[in-house]
């Protein structure tokens, strides 16, 4: 029988009167990947920072390996690896210093922790840049060293908070390989992020989450087939574009306008085949647009999907308890 | 969901030492990390060091001819005040570190770790101890270039020596406490000089108290920090006695009972800080 490595059930934590988590059940299952999607402000954070024991819950409760995070808490950080949204790092010691720190915290001699930073520092190709101090290194760069800080004692389970939020397409690309190079070794993680793309790219198992709840559950597939593989876009030249276009298309699809983007958004299953279908449709009209375009469903769109109402942007008070 | 049971997870406790030893040693690996940062950030350096010059400087070169100290060389009666300033400033030094510290990413990684989460906050207050050594020792060094002459036996010199640690420690103590308890580093900057600024002048640190009004008199006879400047200034120069109330009759003991009161109060209360509000 499959163990369970992260079992919450009715996990609620409250910042005064807002409400953070609520009442949130999460199933994460040995050697599985499981990702907590959900825009700023959902309670993705409060809740791996419950996990981690770095927050106490008001309600419910939550196993780790089958510990509870509050009474058994030095088991629960035994087994578990939480790399967060900012870098965990000492910004006035250099790249390797941090990874010697926290080797030899992890009880190493200095020899075998020189060591283990070497061969993590060869890992996560840091080599180019070991020598400088973390507060001088770019994002992408400080991600890699803070995972493979993460990576010290392979852990049991593995917390990756927004993992690639904030970088560059090629850093995003280097941290999507490491975590599948974890993944294929069997490790289980939990992975928060605010990307459906991260989230299907990576996850067994996706809960898309919104104000501290859970809102949808399933695998990437069945979420997928909820929202819409891809859309068409129409983005009309000015607002009286926008109005015509509206009238010409909501009869033969199913439309989702946005007026203040002047843009009319159309599920495409057929992907390119349904891109120039409309686009003749479009271009045969006259009506004068600035762009069709094939694109991804984005959070969005899932959250329009999934709940009939967009994802709620977070408020200033929400990110900072958050953060 | 709950039908499969969570099975507990054989932990690996063999690798990781625990108890005291644990302790001892991640204190002294998180000791060396804050000490790392001094000189790569050697402003921070400059609470315990420029400031006590600077008022040096302006005391003994430009406020310094307006004051007489009967029966004594204004430069003696000065030093052991600015020693006893600088190791008050000390609490502003180690509580604006400590505010910037506790704020970094870097500590909930720690916090999530398999280490003795006492030695975070040991190794804070060692870090912030060694950082106001280093700072004693320029004010001392530069005080004696500047000729300050201190009389001291050996005796007084030990017992001296065993105060100024038992200060440091506890100032430094309050100083982790504050920086935990306000929000940011400029709040520190704000409490230190609206509150350790004045104290630290009120306590005939550079004219006697005897001659105050009667208000501020009042305030500096059971100012800590007084019982700091007198103590210092009665075991290093010969001749001067302060006075005027029990604390100032009695120094030593008053300024050693001062640091075991700030310790009690604030040892408690930083590691309840630490446990609870971090922890939210």
């Amino acid at each position: 029988m499959t163990e369970i490595a992260i079992l919450t059930e009715g996990l609620t934590k409250r910042f005064g009167d807002f409400t953070a988590v609520e009442d949130l059940s999460l199933e994460v299952r040995d050697g599985t990947v499981v990702s907590l999607l959900g825009p700023n402000g959902a309670g993705k954070t409060t809740t791996v920072r419950m996990l981690a024991t770095l927050l106490r819950p008001d309600g419910g409760h939550a196993r780790v390996g089958g510990y509870d995070v509050v009474t058994d808490g030095a088991r629960v950080r035994e087994l578990i690896s939480l790399t967060g949204q900012f870098a965990a790092l000492d910004k006035n010691l250099t790249a390797r210093e941090n990874l010697v720190l926290m080797a030899r915290l992890r009880g190493r001699n200095s020899r075998a922790a020189r060591a283990l930073a070497g061969q993590l520092i060869d890992r996560f190709d840091i080599g180019d840049f070991r020598d400088r101090l973390v507060k001088n290194l770019s994002g992408g760069e400080k991600r890699r060293v803070d995972l493979a800080a993460g990576l010290i004692d392979t852990p049991h389970v593995l917390v990756l908070d927004e993992p690639t939020t904030g970088l560059d397409p090629r850093s995003r690309q280097v941290v999507w390989t490491t975590i599948r190079e974890l993944v294929a070794e069997g490790v289980t993680l939990l992975l928060t992020t605010q990307y459906l793309e991260e989230a299907d790219a990576l996850a067994d198992r996706v809960v898309l989450i919104d104000r501290g709840t859970e809102v949808a559950a399933g695998t990437p597939a069945q979420l997928k087939a909820q929202v819409g593989e891809q859309r068409v876009d129409i983005v009309a030249a000015d607002s009286a574009a926008f109005t015509e276009l509206c009238d010409l298309l909501w009869e033969r699809f199913e439309v989702n306008p946005a007026p203040e983007l002047r843009t009319i958004s159309i599920p495409a299953p057929g992907e390119a085949a349904d891109l120039a279908r409309i686009a003749a449709i479009v271009d045969e009209s006259q009506i004068s647009v600035d762009e069709v375009a094939l694109r991804r469903p984005t959070l969005d769109d899932a959250f329009l999907a999934l709940t009939g109402h967009t994802a709620t942007e977070a408020t200033p008070e929400a990110e900072e308890v958050a953060a | 969901m709950s039908a499969t049971t969570a099975t507990a997870v054989p932990v690996r406790t063999a690798q990781l030492p625990s108890g005291p030893l644990a302790f001892v040693r991640d204190t002294i690996l998180l000791t060396g990390r804050s000490l790392r940062a001094i000189p790569r950030v050697p402003e921070r350096l400059l609470d315990v060091t420029i400031q006590p010059i600077v008022f040096i400087l302006l005391f003994l070169y430009v406020f310094g001819s307006a004051i007489h100290v009967p029966g004594v060389n204004y430069k003696n009666f000065m030093f052991p005040g600015i020693i006893g300033q600088s190791l008050a400033f000390g609490v502003i030094g180690a509580g604006v570190a400590t505010s910037n510290d506790m704020t970094e990413g870097v500590i909930d990684r720690f916090r999530s770790m398999p280490i003795s989460r006492l030695s975070i906050i040991s190794g804070q207050v060692m870090g912030q101890f060694c950082e106001q050594v280093l700072g004693f020792v320029i004010v001392i060094g530069f005080g004696l270039a500047l000729g300050w002459s201190p009389h001291l036996t050996f005796g007084h010199g030990v017992e001296l020596l065993g105060l100024m640690v038992l200060g440091m420690f506890a100032f430094t103590w309050a100083g982790v406490l504050f920086g935990m308890l306000v929000r940011s580093p400029d709040a520190m900057q704000g409490i230190g000089f609206i509150v350790i600024f004045p104290l630290s002048f009120l306590a005939g640190t550079f004219v006697p108290i005897a001659g105050m009004d009667a208000i501020p008199r009042a305030i500096a006879q059971w100012d800590p920090i007084s019982a700091l400047v007198a103590s210092v200034r009665d075991l290093t120069t010969p001749g001067i006695h302060s006075g005027g109330s029990w604390q100032l009759d009695h120094p030593e003991v008053a300024m050693a009972l001062w640091c075991v009161i700030i310790l009690a109060i604030c040892v408690p209360l930083a590691l309840r800080r630490f446990n609870r509000t971090l922890a939210a």
